[in-house]
């Protein structure tokens, strides 16, 4: 273990982009809510000077003057101000700059078609493609953005990638499919989605991380949230993640959520490159049930990785106070038996929580964490 | 001779411009009576597109039903909205109800949650879905110190009150929903309970046209206790199923084939449903056969989920072109257990055996 602090709080990756620059990217003008909404972040989290051309000229409502480029290029200086003045100890942009975790990476590839939306829960979407043809890539997608928020930001860094698997998962899958034949049963399904995984591993996943690699970045989290959909696939999420990081000298962890994490198990064993993994409990941690009991697994492996600890619910309003947040990482902590081991994060990206609550959100954590650090002392 | 029937065997997807204005709703930027009006308008769209492709019953295609139980979650008692949890291998999730008390509903807790006056327009009979007390009573946070056999069974009867009100509304096709009957079956020596369970459903199903619909899972093992169910059918989603393995079916019952599969966009081929529908049909003898989706068709985007209702179409078009008709009244009403000793020779041993319906332990 490093001398690291205990307790390194970290944010998953998404963030709810701000009116202003959802507003500003479809332009040709900000209305007032989202101009008296830009100034009060920026008075707030002091993401750009105040004498900024650009922050000036979008205050003004001046959107064309700004450009789309200029635009982005703010909605991710304010995604990393706002992780790190929330008191975040690694950052990113909140994923200002991509649609969203699935469909970006989509459209930097070939082979696939967007089909539309469909619901992920309640009035949650995604929209959908289906791979139509061999997946192929047109560049390696995530270096630029890496380079922004490397060149600006004041705390240690981790870029978020969406895994070979997820990308699989939550596209239907023709073209590999097609090429089975007969009955499309159970077995042909996993095989297709076995070339799938394996194609977008190696001609997409890899050459995105080697460039990210030799651009700098030395941390990496791939996100697997579809990991557990499949218990029977987790051999695949592994080969997935073995295949798309194979020879690459980063640190890589592993972010997975809303599964049965037995079900991972002892497959993720093999899955040698991953140093940590970030999962989340908070959502099902109640007072009748314990959410974190799910990390006796790593004790039953006998697996000694870093653990990132869900310690805030991502789908939920309510702002966990900083007493519940620190009493849920010393429990952690117990389980596993050794809190340099725990890492800190909500369950999963906030971008369905509004920037206030997500602010908020964090800051408990921040204060959680520190709590937890002050009574380990 | 067997007679075809389709019909939606889930939700259907929501439009994109529901999906829009749902979305907008949510952040505040939409009235609600504006998205009210559109679930209308688009329930109607679904009940033109059922028309039109011929089924035999109307739905409206269930979309303001956040997940199977949220219908129920604020109007039954017993019950509240717990956390979000994976709907099965999807990329979906449901809000678990988490269970506080015995479940007791009156019959109304889905009056609201359906679009009446939508379906009042058109002349067709009404179908609709229910959450089956075997997949309720394994998926819920059961917080009481009832048993599961206990809960379903009581569900069972929050379910008959419901059957009961929704009938006296035009309904004449409830379907059941129990995928985890599927995915994780009961044991051999839970069988008994699961019958008794169902037992509630008996009397208040009689008068209807009934179907346990299991999906996401191979059924093939199961059949022989699923026909003992007290409903008028048994649906099997053919993406899960084995076909080959299907080799016996009560000659008084419905056989229910999910012939779409939802989890991918690829479309079926008709002749090859037609192909499949008429081999099964000559080697089970069913005494009719209900065409629909194997798991539910929202897992696709509305307009894929469209092109693959006119597969099913065509299926049938094909099916009544080679012999079969395609006409919903004969649908097997769930057959009493008089009836079923006289109408099947399947499992006689079982049928006599059949339980008398009791409180499950």
């Amino acid at each position: 273990m490093s001398g690291r602090r205990l307790f390194p709080t970290q944010e998953i990756g998404s963030l709810a982009k701000p009116r202003w620059l959802l507003e500003g990217l479809r332009g040709p003008a900000l209305s007032e809510a989202a101009r008296r909404e830009l100034q009060e972040w920026r008075d707030r989290i002091d993401f750009v000077p105040v004498h900024d051309a650009r922050y000036k000229k979008l205050l003004r409502g001046d959107v064309a003057e700004v450009g789309p480029r200029g635009i982005r290029d703010l909605g991710a200086l304010f995604g990393l101000r706002f992780l790190e003045s929330a008191g975040l100890d690694i950052v990113y942009d909140g994923e200002a700059r991509r649609i969203e975790m699935y469909e970006f990476p989509l459209r930097q590839m070939t082979g696939f078609r967007f089909l539309g939306h469909v619901r992920s829960f309640d009035n949650r979407y995604y929209r959908k493609a289906a791979c139509v043809e061999q997946v192929g890539l047109k560049a390696p997608y995530h270096t630029e953005e890496y380079e922004f928020v490397r060149t600006h930001a004041r705390r240690e860094i981790k870029v978020p990638v969406t895994g070979p698997y997820t990308l699989a998962d939550w596209s239907y899958n023709e073209y590999y499919l097609a090429r089975r034949p007969g009955w499309k049963g159970r077995r042909a399904r996993r095989e297709a989605q076995r070339d799938l995984i394996l194609d977008l591993a190696e001609k997409a996943l890899r050459p995105t991380l080697e460039d990210l690699v030799r651009a700098g970045a030395g941390l990496i989290q791939i996100d697997e949230p579809a990991a557990g959909t499949h218990p029977d696939e987790a051999d695949l999420v592994v080969e997935g993640f073995n295949r798309a990081t194979e020879g690459l000298s980063a640190k890589f962890v592993l972010h997975v959520c809303y599964s049965n994490y037995r079900s991972l198990f002892p497959a993720f064993l093999e899955m040698k490159r991953c140093q940590q993994f970030l999962w989340e409990f908070a959502n099902r941690d109640t007072p009748e049930e314990d959410g974190y009991a799910d990390l006796e697994i790593f004790r039953e492996y006998d697996d000694g990785r870093e653990v990132g600890v869900g310690v805030v619910d991502s789908h939920r309003d309510a702002i966990e106070p900083p007493e519940l947040v620190q009493r849920r990482l010393w429990h952690a902590a117990k389980i596993l038996g050794d809190p340099e081991r725990v890492y800190v994060n909500p369950d999963c990206g906030l971008r369905t929580r509004s920037l206030e609550v997500a602010y908020a959100k964090l800051g408990n954590m921040v204060r959680g964490a520190q709590m937890a650090r002050d009574r380990g002392r | 001779m067997e007679s075809v029937a389709l019909s939606l065997t889930g939700p259907f997807p929501r439009s994109e411009e529901l999906v829009q204005a749902t979305r907008e709703w949510d952040r505040g930027l939409r009235a609600e009576p504006e998205v009210q009006a559109l679930y209308q308008r688009e329930a109607r769209r679904i009940c033109e597109l059922e028309s039109a492709l011929g089924f035999g019953w109307v739905t409206g295609g269930f979309l303001s039903w956040q997940d199977l139980f949220r219908p129920f979650t604020g109007h039954v008692a017993g019950l509240r909205v717990g956390p979000l949890s994976r709907w099965f291998e999807t990329n979906t999730f449901f809000r678990r109800p988490i269970v506080e008390g015995p479940p007791a509903g009156d019959g109304g807790a889905l009056l609201g949650e359906l679009p009446l006056d939508v379906l009042r327009e058109f002349s067709k009979p009404r179908k609709v879905i229910l959450p089956g007390p075997y997949t309720f009573s394994g998926l819920v946070d059961n917080q009481t110190d009832l048993t599961r056999w206990e809960l379903a069974r009581l569900w069972s009867e929050v379910l008959a009150r419901e059957v009961e009100t929704l009938s006296r509304h035009g309904y004449q096709f409830f379907q059941l929903q129990e995928p985890l009957l599927v995915v994780d079956p009961p044991s051999r020596e839970e069988e008994g309970n699961l019958l008794q369970v169902y037992a509630p459903l008996a009397r208040p199903l009689a008068s209807a046209a009934s179907l346990v619909w299991t999906y996401f899972g191979d059924a093939s093992s199961l059949l022989p206790l699923l026909v003992r169910l007290p409903v008028g059918g048994v649906g099997l989603d053919l993406s899960d199923t084995d076909p080959i393995r299907l080799r016996e079916f009560p000659s008084g019952l419905t056989l229910g084939l999910g012939c779409l599969d939802p989890r991918t966009s690829l479309p079926e081929d008709p002749l090859d449903i037609a192909r499949l529908v008429r081999e099964l049909s000559e080697r089970l003898r069913p005494a009719s056969i209900h065409l629909g989706a194997g798991a539910p068709l929202d897992l696709l985007p509305w307009e894929p989920a469209r092109r693959k209702l006119e597969v099913l179409r065509d299926a049938s078009r094909i099916l009544q072109s080679t012999g079969r008709r395609a006409h919903r009244s004969s649908l097997r009403q769930a057959p009493t257990p008089q009836a079923s000793r006289r109408s099947s020779s399947f499992h006689p041993r079982r049928r006599r055996g059949r339980p008398t319906p009791r409180r499950a332990k």
